[in-house]
């Protein structure tokens, strides 16, 4: 097998199974939850859908709504394991830092050929923009709607200046959760970004496009970056390694890379 | 007209409840702030309805029972008048609600009536009974109607009546889905979603009895029962109204429907025959209708469930799923985190799978 061949089939963990579990369980949760939401509204009976098929449910207020219930549980639990597991292990790299804003500017503009990409770490700002958005909505539906499933219990009644607050901020905060993922999704229409689909799938990408785009991850790993990788893998992963790096690997994360 | 007393408090009339509510100060639920006039005090207990069916006769010679066009005078000014000509349909399907040419329509709950007199007889231990059912919304303690609209256009008042803004409501008629009594009326061509888009979405607005709160916060008792002329029905505070109801029942032999129904209710019915049998009579009788899927002819239905009741079932794994999330966590971070300090392989793996290298790193 030839080095070129071999450097470019190697690929770094990027994702754990915390992570990946977080990631899908979020993901399939809020799927459900924005369509048994919508069931709420009530929109699936007026417009024929639950005359599909297998689809009958969707306008039944009843099933909707404990499907929103279990989905809230679930959605609740990966953000909570979320904070707490990342919080232990003193892991950051995916919080929004200064600046991030006009460095996602610079590599929006990259992809479209004006300007060159600046290094980033574990995540791209823009990722790191992202997750503060999607985020912040999660969180934001999480708290409203635990009120309003405290309200639903007999002898709670909320002040009505707070029940209108509650269920306009939940539906806000839908709304944002669906472009956010919008967003999300219409990220890997961009060619560039599709290296990073296998990483939440297998947990691992690939090497050659990590040192490429995030050398400074790479770097912190004690791997080599986009320079070190142009001529000699090994040459750049001990200079990374010395050069330290941004990202807050975790002890063990460190080592000689494999490329060499 | 004879006024029939019961063992715990009498039957109330107009003048008893004002007497009775000044005699109660500040601190009741319902206070007489002048002569004739009975105010909302916003700290007392909510208050409740008392409809006595043995006295209700459903005002037989007039055309409309003297509570139904007691309300109808008195609610006007609160009916939906729509702004278009030519109401749309709600797209995609071919058909929206539209009572503008019924407003005169008191045999059935609409957006311009929101009280009517239900009639059954029914045989019980050998004799018939003709019993009138003065029907409106029932004011519940724990409304869905209220708890599941989707834009919080319903209110509870801390006084008790449950009262619909038309302004915010979207006309989706989920309240009247989640309703036992299906008691909530909607006018398409009024409200919130003409002003969004009105041919993709929006049906209208919800209209019902708000037991007058206008009135009440006028001082003033709510039009039916200042209208009947039998004295059938009565208002006070939640608990008093119960106990009436009950004394009456006790009084008559009768049967007392509203407490339990949808998890407790602020209306409370006497009747002297089983409300199982009026419900089955009721149902007969809307099956015998022209359309017996319109809306607008509640039923009585006995023990009726709450439609919260089963979602609030499922309340406690809220409270699980973030104990579980945190444990999960300390217990996962704590299996990554023990083996730190000792050297580790890279987080590299060859794509030759055979010699594929498993290490844990990156983010776990």
């Amino acid at each position: 097998m030839s080095r070129t061949i071999d450097v470019r089939q190697e690929r770094i963990k990027r994702h754990g199974f915390s992570g990946r579990f977080v990631h899908w369980t979020v993901a399939l949760s809020t799927v459900v939850l924005v369509i048994s939401g919508l069931g709420q509204l009530p929109l699936f009976k007026r417009y024929f859908v639950d005359t599909l098929p297998g689809l009958g449910w969707t306008s039944d207020f009843g099933v909707t709504l404990q499907l929103h219930y279990f989905a809230a549980a679930a959605l609740t639990l990966a953000v909570v394991y979320h904070v707490i597991f990342h919080s232990l292990r003193r892991e950051f790299d995916i919080v929004p830092r200064r600046g991030d804003l006009k460095e996602s500017y610079q590599i929006i503009k990259a992809m479209f050929g004006r300007g060159e990409e600046p290094d980033s770490d574990k995540y791209l700002a823009e990722q790191r923009v992202a997750y503060a958005f999607i985020g912040g909505a999660i969180l934001l539906v999480i708290a409203t709607g635990y009120l309003k499933a405290v309200k639903n219990l007999p002898g709670v009644e909320l002040s009505y200046w707070l029940l209108w607050t509650t269920t306009t901020l939940h539906n806000l905060a839908m709304f944002l959760i669906i472009m956010g993922i919008g967003g999300h999704l219409a990220a890997f229409l961009i060619k560039e970004n599709r290296a990073l689909l296998p990483g939440m799938f297998t947990g691992r990408v690939s090497l050659a496009y990590a040192r490429e785009r995030h050398c400074l991850w790479c770097e912190g790993l004690g791997l080599s970056g986009r320079s070190g990788s142009a001529s000699d893998p090994d040459a750049g992963g001990r200079e990374g390694a010395a050069a330290g790096g941004a990202a807050m690997a975790s002890p063990g994360q460190t080592g000689d890379s494999r490329a060499a | 007209m004879k006024r029939e007393e019961d063992p715990t408090m009498g039957s109330i009339s107009r003048r008893d409840f004002l007497k009775r509510s000044m005699g109660a100060g500040l601190a009741g639920g319902v206070i007489l702030t002048g002569m004739d006039k009975v105010a909302l005090a916003s700290t007392g207990e909510p208050v409740g309805t008392f409809i006595d069916l043995t006295k209700c006769d459903g005002c037989p010679g007039k055309d409309t029972p003297a509570c139904v066009a007691g309300c109808r005078t008195a609610n006007q000014h609160k009916f939906p008048e729509p702004a278009v000509e030519n109401i749309a349909d709600y797209w995609p399907q071919k058909k929206h609600e539209d009572w503008t040419d019924k407003k005169g329509l008191t045999t059935r709950l609409t957006p311009y009536n929101w009280t009517f007199v239900q009639k059954v007889k029914v045989e019980h231990e050998g004799a018939v009974h003709e019993v009138s059912l003065p029907r409106r919304c029932m004011h519940c303690d724990n409304p869905p109607c209220v708890k599941v609209c989707p834009f919080s256009a319903q209110e509870k008042k801390p006084e008790g009546p449950v009262v619909i803004d038309d302004e915010l409501c979207f006309g989706g008629a989920k309240c009247r889905d989640v309703c036992p009594w299906g008691i909530p009326a909607r006018q398409a061509g009024v409200g919130l979603y003409l002003k969004l888009a009105p041919q993709l979405a929006g049906g209208g607005a919800m209209y019902k009895c708000d037991l007058c709160y206008d009135r009440l916060e006028q001082g003033k008792l709510p039009a039916c029962i200042e209208a009947c002329p039998n004295e059938a029905m009565q208002i006070g505070e939640q608990s008093e109204m119960l106990e009436a109801a009950k004394a009456r029942a006790t009084e008559t032999d009768g049967y007392v429907y509203g407490e339990k129904e949808n998890g407790g209710t602020s209306t409370f019915y006497v009747s002297p025959v089983p409300f199982e049998k009026v419900h089955k009579a009721l149902m007969e009788q809307k099956q015998q209708q022209e359309n017996p899927q319109a809306p607008g002819f509640p039923g009585m239905p006995v023990n009726a469930e709450n439609f919260l009741e089963s979602t609030n079932g499922l309340a406690i794994s809220l409270l699980v799923a973030p104990l579980a999330g945190m444990v999960g966590a300390g217990a996962a971070a704590y299996r990554t985190m023990k083996g730190q300090g000792q050297e580790e392989p890279p987080p590299i793996s060859s794509g030759d799978t055979e010699h594929e290298q498993e290490v844990e790193a990156g983010d776990e």
